[in-house]
């Protein structure tokens, strides 16, 4: 085509449409009618409408149609509630959510009903959960973090997390949740960073005002360096992730001069000396010449079950685990690492050197404190523990100097307290309102991550470098499961609420402080009973719940228990500890849980004179027979292991807990997995006397069977 | 021009049908009794007076519909742009036609004065309009201004608290006008009602206020200018 045609064609072009202006009236009319024919269009075939038609179509082909075309309703759908401030729009598109037909794996999305939950849709809306945007009528909107929104859907796996902004308090059935929880609170974050819901405890690493007492500055030195000391041949640490054997130090990423000042710093932290413990030399004499004297120690060490909160690594078949429970530190290396006056002093009185530590005071004949100390030092030992620690020798002026500013700097003190420095509270960022952080307000510097809040954080808590080279967070080791625990709890901490209906919603954090005065309360604190039992809603979980222990057991049983604990379940590993209590304190406690530690619903005043050996007989068919409890308790050695051994419950438990316990376990000790029978008066009473009748010949039986029944973990 | 029903000038109208005759050619009369064809070529004006007329209006009639879904309170105002965006229909198209029709009324506007000034339109008779244009302007910046804080949303907001501090920088009375125009010392409630009064109410009022003396004065003054009057006398 020439260029003169080009020219013809657009001067026809322009005759014919802009001739006169008439046609250019005509036409520019046209154009303009047109472009204002696009917003109707647009409107008409918005995404809304297109999922509508879909979602007829899929309920004609279900059997009952009728019904549900009979609810559908077109056009916008929301759920408004303005207490709360929501208004969701998402029922737009998902029509069928509250169809109990459409669950199945069939219905295509955004049709299928939502799976059944503890909260109703129409109450609560969508996005109290799932996050995104409520109003929003477009997929992408709704969804996606774009211009406008930046808080996108929240991932299923992570969906524990909006729980948790209600739920302030345990919640069971957020098991993710409530496990980022724990650990936020077992790696002692709230030493760093402000937790809402998780309280800074009164001590969150050891203090260290003595430390040089303790340990050696090469020990410090190591230490610092990594606290992880579990190592295989290779020198890879083994023992990882934080079930068992992660120390609660994390590990600082600190230059070697950096280690030699704070080592140096930490070293001189001496003040009160510590008074070395004089055993009584006739027992010294005749116990040293022994050559088992350390295995003595051992099994002392076995039977007074330390590994209830202590761990020590073994090696099987060339793989090392740690056994033993996670209250206490893990004591494989501890002969290398303590000095041995520490060591005896402490365990005559861990409080005299750390007020706040949760080890109980046990009762100690010299004999035993020599054995035990003896093996502490002699087999829990590693000689190569210390052997890349360079020479440091004794530390100098500008050292100590260098290493007080240290642990300023390095947010040391923010767990550890030593004399003249108090711990420094928000040494890091406020994390009250990290999960509806924007991503614009992150700062991803060189992290190859995708932009999302989620990806951010599990990026910044494997590995806080990757987000900022220099930031001064410590390295911590998780695994999978324990990283997107901790993400959840981290995602469950929106701020505060942001509607005075969401405040009505807050399910408060219980926080139930037990510490008893007198007697009772003097010996409670000395053995430390909370550690491990739960005493009216405080304490811990290792242990059975006390709160209604004087309804439970018999005086005579308590005591007998409590000078020598024998295990009620056989298969466990983590016992409790042979404090070796003198009878008056077993007093103590015996009088303090009768007076104190009942139940309401356990009727007290029961007599076991009521139950008659007929109603025994009965009660035996309908245990062994009708209902079968055998299945999970032992009687003597026959049994299952699921309960506790019934055999001694005629001396163990008082007829009013057992009649109570029958009609309903749970009202006694909640989420207890006894299974709640439908039984009948007449069948409760005869179980009642049968389980009276099961007596043991005395408590030698058990205290036999302690030491020798180890198990693993 | 027909002045048949028109009433003597200077004598009261009792009539109401004189009076709509009147009104009629006061109409009329934004023009010229005589209009030469030259006059309303594209050449002289590029018509960008009328264009702005013709966006403001747009401004009034969007601006009017937009006010039946909106409310000036926190956090209302930003819900009502949801719903503006996903429920109301053709929402999106009527806050984006009155979002670019204010971009383009901004424009317009400059660049009627642009060619006012450097054909030198301004020069008398026209000095007065030349002052009510100049008005006209700064409350076309204005309105401009107060509707971007109503969506309340970052972009506005911040948007807002820069715009407001650049106000306070005046001399002596900076901090006073900030409070005036806020309600407060900072972007909050009050400063949305406050922004919301302004761009519903006074300025839109003042702004046809202006323009009706402003088309007034052109008629008064000759209609539009033309250069070379000699040689459009010639025609």
């Amino acid at each position: 085509m020439n260029p003169q045609n080009v020219r013809g064609l657009i001067g026809w072009v322009r005759r014919v449409f802009f001739g006169d202006p008439a046609r250019r009236f005509a036409w520019v009319s046209l154009l303009l009618t047109l472009s204002l024919a696009v917003a109707p269009t647009k409107d008409f075939f918005r995404q809304s409408r297109q999922y509508q038609r879909q979602y007829s179509k899929v309920i004609e082909r279900r059997p009952d149609a009728r019904a549900l075309r009979g609810r559908m309703v077109s056009g916008i759908h929301q759920i408004w509630l303005p207490d709360l401030g929501i208004l969701d729009r998402c029922t737009t598109c998902h029509l069928g959510i509250a169809e109990p037909t459409l669950a199945d794996a069939s219905v295509p999305q955004p049709f299928r009903a939502h799976p059944p939950i503890p909260h109703d849709a129409e109450k609560w809306g969508c996005v109290v959960c799932h996050r995104g945007q409520g109003p929003a009528t477009e997929v992408a909107e709704a969804h996606e973090t774009t211009v406008a929104w930046e808080q996108p859907i929240l991932p299923v796996h992570f969906i524990q997390a909006s729980c948790g902004t209600c739920h302030l308090d345990d919640l069971p059935q957020a098991p993710q949740l409530d496990q980022g929880r724990q650990l936020l609170a077992r790696f002692d974050c709230t030493g760093c960073h402000k937790i809402a819901g998780i309280d800074r405890p009164a001590m969150l690493g050891p203090d260290l005002t003595d430390i040089g007492t303790k340990v050696s500055r090469e020990w410090l030195y190591k230490w610092l360096k990594e606290p992880r000391t579990i190592a295989d041949a290779n020198g890879n640490v083994t023992v990882d992730g934080i079930d068992f054997g992660e120390p609660r130090m994390p590990t600082f990423r600190l230059s070697d001069s950096e280690l030699q000042d704070l080592s140096a710093y930490l070293s001189t932290r001496n003040a009160h000396p510590i008074r070395p413990y004089h055993f009584d030399p006739r027992i010294v004499a005749s116990l040293s010449k022994r050559q088992d004297v350390a295995d003595q120690g051992e099994a002392r060490f076995r039977q007074m079950f330390c590994s209830t909160c202590h761990s020590l690594a073994v090696t099987r078949a060339g793989e090392t685990s740690l056994i033993g429970g996670d209250i206490g530190p893990e004591l494989t290396k501890i002969g290398s690492k303590v000095n041995p006056d520490w060591l005896a002093a402490w365990l005559r009185n861990p409080q005299e050197y750390l007020p706040h530590s949760q080890m109980p005071r046990y009762e100690w004949s010299d004999a035993d404190l020599y054995e035990v100390t003896r093996y502490m030092e002699t087999k829990l030992t590693d000689p190569d523990l210390l052997a890349d620690v360079p020479k440091l020798g004794s530390p100098t002026k500008t050292e100590i100097e260098a290493g007080q500013r240290l642990f300023v700097d390095k947010g040391c003190a923010s767990c550890h307290v030593t004399e003249g420095l108090s711990p420094q509270e928000d040494f890091g960022p406020d994390l009250s309102a990290i999960g509806s952080r924007n991503i614009s307000q992150l700062d991803f510097g060189p992290a190859k991550v995708q932009p999302t809040l989620i990806a951010y954080l599990k990026s910044k808590i494997s590995n806080p470098l990757s987000v900022n080279p220099s930031g001064r967070m410590p390295q911590y080791h998780l695994d999978q499961a324990s990283l997107d625990a901790v993400t959840t709890a981290l995602l469950s901490l929106t701020g505060p609420p942001s509607t005075r209906g969401m405040e009505k919603l807050i399910v408060a954090r219980q926080n139930p402080e037990f510490h008893p005065a007198g007697e009772f309360g003097k010996l409670y604190e000395r053995y430390k009973c909370y550690a491990c039992h739960k005493f009216n809603g405080f304490g811990g979980t290792l242990a059975p719940d006390l709160s209604y222990e004087g309804s439970r057991a018999t005086r005579q049983w308590l005591l007998q228990f409590m000078e020598n604990p024998q295990t009620l379940r056989p298969t466990l590993v983590l016992r409790m500890p042979q404090f070796n209590m003198p009878e008056r304190d077993a007093a103590v406690f015996a009088d303090y849980f009768e007076t104190a530690m009942q139940s309401p619903a356990v009727d007290a005043t029961l007599d076991r004179k009521q139950f008659t050996p007929t109603m025994a007989a009965a009660g035996k068919q309908l245990y062994e027979k009708k209902y079968q409890c055998q299945a999970c308790h032992t009687i003597g050695s026959a049994g299952g292991y699921v309960g506790p051994s019934l055999g001694n419950a005629g001396n163990w438990l008082t007829p009013g807990w057992i009649e109570a316990w029958l009609r309903n376990p749970q009202a006694l000790v909640p989420g207890t997995i006894e299974p709640r029978q439908a039984f009948t008066a007449d069948e409760i009473q005869a179980l009642t006397a049968y389980l009276l009748t099961l007596k043991q010949s005395g408590p030698a039986n058990g205290a036999a069977a302690a030491p020798s029944a180890r198990g693993t973990k | 021009m027909q002045k048949s029903l028109a009433a003597p000038t200077g004598t009261a109208i009792r009539n109401p049908i004189q009076a709509l005759a009147r009104w009629r050619d006061e109409f009329k009369e934004i023009f010229s009794a005589r209009v030469r064809e030259r006059q309303l070529g594209f050449r002289y004006t590029w018509y960008l007076g009328a264009l702005t007329l013709g966006t403001f209006s747009i401004q009034l009639i969007t601006g009017l519909l937009l006010m039946l879904y909106y409310h000036p309170s926190i956090p209302q105002g930003y819900a009502d742009m949801k719903d503006l965006h996903f429920v109301v229909s053709s929402g999106v198209f009527l806050r984006n036609l009155h979002r670019w029709s204010a971009h383009a009324m901004v424009f317009l506007v400059f660049a009627h004065m642009a060619k006012v000034f450097y054909r030198g339109a301004y020069r008398p008779p026209r000095e007065l309009n030349w002052v009510v244009g100049v008005c006209l302007l700064l409350l076309t910046l204005l309105a401009s201004y107060t509707g971007y804080l109503l969506p309340w949303d970052q972009l506005s907001y911040w948007g807002t608290t820069v715009g407001s501090s650049i106000i306070s920088s005046t001399p002596f009375i900076g901090e006073k006008l900030r409070f005036i125009l806020l309600g407060g010392h900072t972007v909050n409630a009050n400063a949305l009602l406050r922004f919301y009064v302004l761009h519903v109410v006074i300025l839109p009022l003042a702004v046809i206020l202006l323009v009706a003396i402003h088309l007034w004065r052109l008629h008064k003054d000759g209609g539009m200018y033309v250069e070379h009057e000699k040689n459009v006398e010639k025609r």
